[in-house]
């Protein structure tokens, strides 16, 4: 993607297209959206989460990091239904998550990219974005097989929106019809951002967006990510590695370490922790 | 890119040549060339083995001159010799089998078929082995060089020879149920310049070569200038042109059994019941990526469904007759057929839930033989009648409609007749399966074949949409059941085995797994052309399997893969919105839902 690409993005005004959630302040509940107490997975006698406590506030950017193996994948698949937590509860705006199928923690809004892209490789770049959004759908199979009126408006209505999506995230036009595994990397992370956010998401979870990425491509998603919480007041958190990135965007930050949580706070705290040193470049790292 | 070293690229071209030798040895020693030999292509002229052996080398000749992928193509005298190297490579296999041959070993205990009449076939009749043995090598060496001048010809000639002699070889073979049927329309004249009794006349060759040929080469140019006008007509006109075009076919398909006689009409409705039942399992397999190798058993079901219902012989008495009489009883017992089948896709769907891939395979091939077995079986025999089956089916259709238009008499009988519903059948077919695929129903089935975890994780109910698969298409093969019933007027469990499901695969795979237009030719190839050569029966698995792994190997997309249908389907999205954006125009719209 061109800078120039980049730059129009921020200028469009971008509204969503079903009924727009109240602006974060008139927010039923301006407590947080997401809150995990004593969160544990066990896998045998393997402990991935160790009682993790998190709260997530409405409309905040969130970074859980730690080293590799420290969890974080775990918790996320715990977050999204695809394991049940051994432990705890997890809470979404008012909802326990425990028990619920994913297809299920997806209509409730919860959408999330993966740190291996992994689009539906054979079809197209629209059709991936538009099952993005097969919560927001309704078209039975009698229905379509019908082809109702209704049903052909709410195709149009959600290519419109899948269109502007692909826009968002800066995906050209002509790619469209394309496959998805013909993508260029970079572009295959936006395609599946796009498809994310076509679920109309209340809460996104970013597994490394910027994994693989160089510099260029590496601050493009960053402003991205950060143009997103505002124009479409997301909650967004984010597992990642690359520690500027970290750093530049997020309000708060929890860390990992051997499945527990070792430190949560400010950017400024967390990078003066002598834990979070300890964890990441070894005992004598942090006491010298 | 690196042109290839001459010596890499003729050692290419060998290998090639190797798999041909294999090749011809193995067509000759299984049998398939003796089997075509007594058939004439062209009166005394060329046999259809002759043709075979020779199709092989030319392709051969034809894949050694085409231009590497990695490398720049060499230039063209190589890939002419590399075409001839493939050819010669070939044809020393053949001449080596009969050097072999000649000697005292006794192979004929191992390979029943090379008897003295292969051998004499293979060498030309010629006294020596020797001689025989270099006629093969310099035959075939011409043959390959054929082929890499085919591939060094422009795409406007090359397409016309092959076709021309695809149809020779095409009306030559259909000649046991062309000529009666001309017969029968008092047309034999024309019978008797194409036929001699065992083959084309070399006129009549000559004729159908250039004929084809004529309009193969005028077919590019027009079909370009046809495509053209269209482009500058406004939507409105291209869509009336569409719809005529529509008619003018179906039209066509409706006259089919009226010009070809029974016979074939017969072909069209095996044709049309392998139609419907590769388009239901295209639903399942296609779609939706569960390979479900016990399809047979939805046909099974249909056919059992429909006899229970309607049959007097069956346990129930034929309650449907008794409420619509014989002619109604089929449409009254249709829908309960279609929910009794979607019921059983949803037994067989939901203990194979967890299973995916090869597992799935595996479950579903043993529920196919189940449900036959069940059918078989005496313990069932009072209701499915055991080995005996159920007969005394009714059809709603008339034994014979006789139709006068003034002076003009037109009857239809037998299979001419029951080709309609069935025709009726498959179009409803491919349109709920067309309007399926592109909805919210088929993307989610798409995207749960691509990767089923985050499909599940992305909002689709996997669950449901796996039995939706299989009930859909449990809904569509029992349609195939239920006319395949009243079309025979009985059914038996002989009828239901697992080759029925690897043939109903073998169409989908070798057509393009979810493509309708696929499907289609798949049913017609598959089908419809060993019926038309009847010496293929005692080979027909042999070639099937033949076709399946060479599509594998060369075509795993299949013959019209599904793609640009999305296009297709949003022609009328304006480009030049598209071509605005490249320009960096449309930045200024707002974006509003």
């Amino acid at each position: 993607m061109s800078d120039e690409q980049t730059s129009s993005v921020e200028e469009m005004p971008v509204t969503r297209s079903e009924a727009p959630p109240p602006p974060p302040t008139a927010a039923p509940s301006d407590g947080p959206i997401l809150e995990v107490h004593g969160l544990t997975k066990r896998f045998g006698g393997l402990v991935a989460n160790r009682g993790i406590d998190f709260d997530i506030p409405r409309g905040s950017i969130v970074s859980i990091i730690g080293p590799n193996g420290a969890g974080k994948t775990t918790l996320f698949n715990q977050l999204t239904g695809v394991y049940a937590p051994s432990e705890g509860t997890v809470t979404f705006e008012g909802t326990s998550l425990v028990g619920l199928a994913p297809h299920q923690v997806a209509e409730l809004g919860i959408a999330r990219t993966y740190q291996n892209i992994r689009l539906f490789q054979n079809m197209s770049v629209i059709a991936n974005v538009l099952v993005g959004r097969h919560v927001r759908m309704k078209a039975q199979w009698f229905q379509a097989i019908l082809n109702l009126r209704s049903v052909r408006e709410e195709e149009e209505r959600s290519r419109e929106r899948a269109r502007e999506l692909l826009k968002l995230v800066g995906l050209r036009r002509r790619y469209e019809e394309e496959l998805a595994k013909n993508l260029p990397y970079g572009d295959q992370r936006r395609l599946e951002l796009a498809r994310a956010l076509a679920n109309e998401p209340k809460l996104l979870l970013l597994d490394e967006p910027t994994a693989g990425m160089n510099p260029g491509e590496t601050r493009q998603m960053t402003d991205l990510i950060a143009q997103l919480r505002r124009e479409l007041s997301l909650t967004i958190l984010l597992i990642e590695h690359d520690m500027k990135v970290v750093m530049g965007v997020s309000e708060r930050i929890t860390v990992l370490d051997y499945g527990e949580k070792i430190a949560e706070g400010l950017p400024e705290q967390i990078r003066a922790n002598p834990r979070v040193i300890e964890a990441y470049l070894g005992k004598q790292a942090a006491t010298s | 890119m690196p042109a290839m070293t001459i010596s890499a690229w003729l050692r290419r071209a060998a290998r090639l040549g190797v798999v041909a030798g294999v090749a011809l040895i193995y067509l000759s020693l299984v049998g398939l060339v003796g089997a075509f030999e007594e058939r004439d292509v062209v009166t005394d002229v060329l046999k259809l083995g002759t043709l075979m052996l020779a199709a092989v080398a030319v392709i051969a000749g034809y894949r050694a001159a085409l231009p590497p992928k990695t490398a720049a193509a060499p230039p063209g005298v190589m890939r002419l010799a590399a075409g001839v190297l493939a050819g010669t490579v070939a044809g020393a296999f053949v001449g080596a089998l009969l050097l072999l041959a000649a000697t005292p070993i006794d192979l004929q205990t191992v390979f029943v078929r090379l008897n003295a009449a292969l051998i004499a076939f293979l060498s030309f009749d010629a006294e020596s082995p020797v001689v025989g043995a270099a006629l093969q090598i310099g035959l075939n060496a011409v043959l390959g060089g054929v082929g890499a001048v085919l591939v060094l010809l422009p795409d406007r000639f090359r397409r016309p020879l092959v076709f021309a002699t695809l149809a020779v070889a095409l009306v030559s073979m259909a000649e046991p149920y062309v000529r009666p049927r001309l017969d029968q329309l008092d047309m034999d004249p024309i019978a008797d310049f194409l036929y001699s009794g065992h083959g084309l006349t070399v006129a009549a060759s000559v004729v159908v070569f250039v004929l084809v040929t004529a309009v193969a080469v005028a077919w590019a140019p027009a079909r370009s200038q046809v495509d053209r006008r269209l482009a500058v007509l406004p939507a409105e006109r291209r869509r009336s042109v569409r719809f005529t075009s529509f008619i003018l076919i179906g039209l066509l398909v409706l006259a089919l059994p009226l010009i070809t006689g029974q016979f074939i009409s017969q072909v069209l409705v095996l044709v049309g019941l392998y139609l419907l039942l590769a388009l239901g399992l295209n639903i399942v397999v296609g779609y939706a990526g569960l390979l479900d190798l016990g399809y047979v058993a939805f046909f099974a079901v249909g056919a059992y469904l429909m006899a229970i219902l309607t049959s007097a012989d069956g346990p129930l008495g034929a309650p449907m007759v008794a409420i619509a009489g014989e002619q109604g009883a089929f449409f009254v017992a249709l829908p309960i057929v279609m929910v009794g089948a979607a019921l059983t896709g949803l037994m067989i769907g939901a203990p194979v839930l967890r299973l995916r891939g090869d597992y799935l395979a595996i479950v579903t091939l043993g529920f196919g033989e189940i449900a036959r077995i069940l059918f078989l079986s005496d313990a069932l025999e009072p209701w499915l009648g055991g080995v005996q089956g159920i007969i005394g089916i009714p059809s709603p259709l008339p034994q014979r409609v006789d139709f006068a238009l003034g002076p003009i008499e037109i009857s239809w009988s037998g299979p001419q007749v029951i080709f309609y519903p069935i025709v009726l059948f498959c179009l409803l077919a491919a349109v709920v399966a067309y309007r399926l695929a592109g909805s919210r129903v088929g993307r989610a089935w798409n995207a749960m074949r691509e990767d089923e975890e985050v499909a599940e994780i992305t909002g689709v109910n996997t669950v449901n949409y796996k039995l939706l698969a299989f009930a859909m298409g449990a809904g569509l093969g029992c349609l195939s059941g239920a006319l395949f019933a009243i079309q025979l007027g009985s059914v038996f469990p002989g009828s239901f085995n697992v080759l029925v499901s690897i043939t109903v695969l073998a169409i989908i795979i070798l057509g393009g797994m979810g493509s309708i237009p696929g499907v289609i030719l798949g049913a017609l190839v598959l089908i419809g052309l060993p019926e038309l050569l009847r010496e293929f029966a005692e080979y027909r698995l042999l070639v099937y399997g033949g076709v399946l792994v060479a599509m594998m190997l060369l075509r795993p997309e299949g013959l019209i893969p599904n793609r640009g249908r999305q296009r297709e389907l949003h022609e009328q999205d304006d480009e030049d919105e598209q071509y605005a954006h490249e320009a960096g125009e449309d930045v200024a719209k707002p974006v509003v839902a």
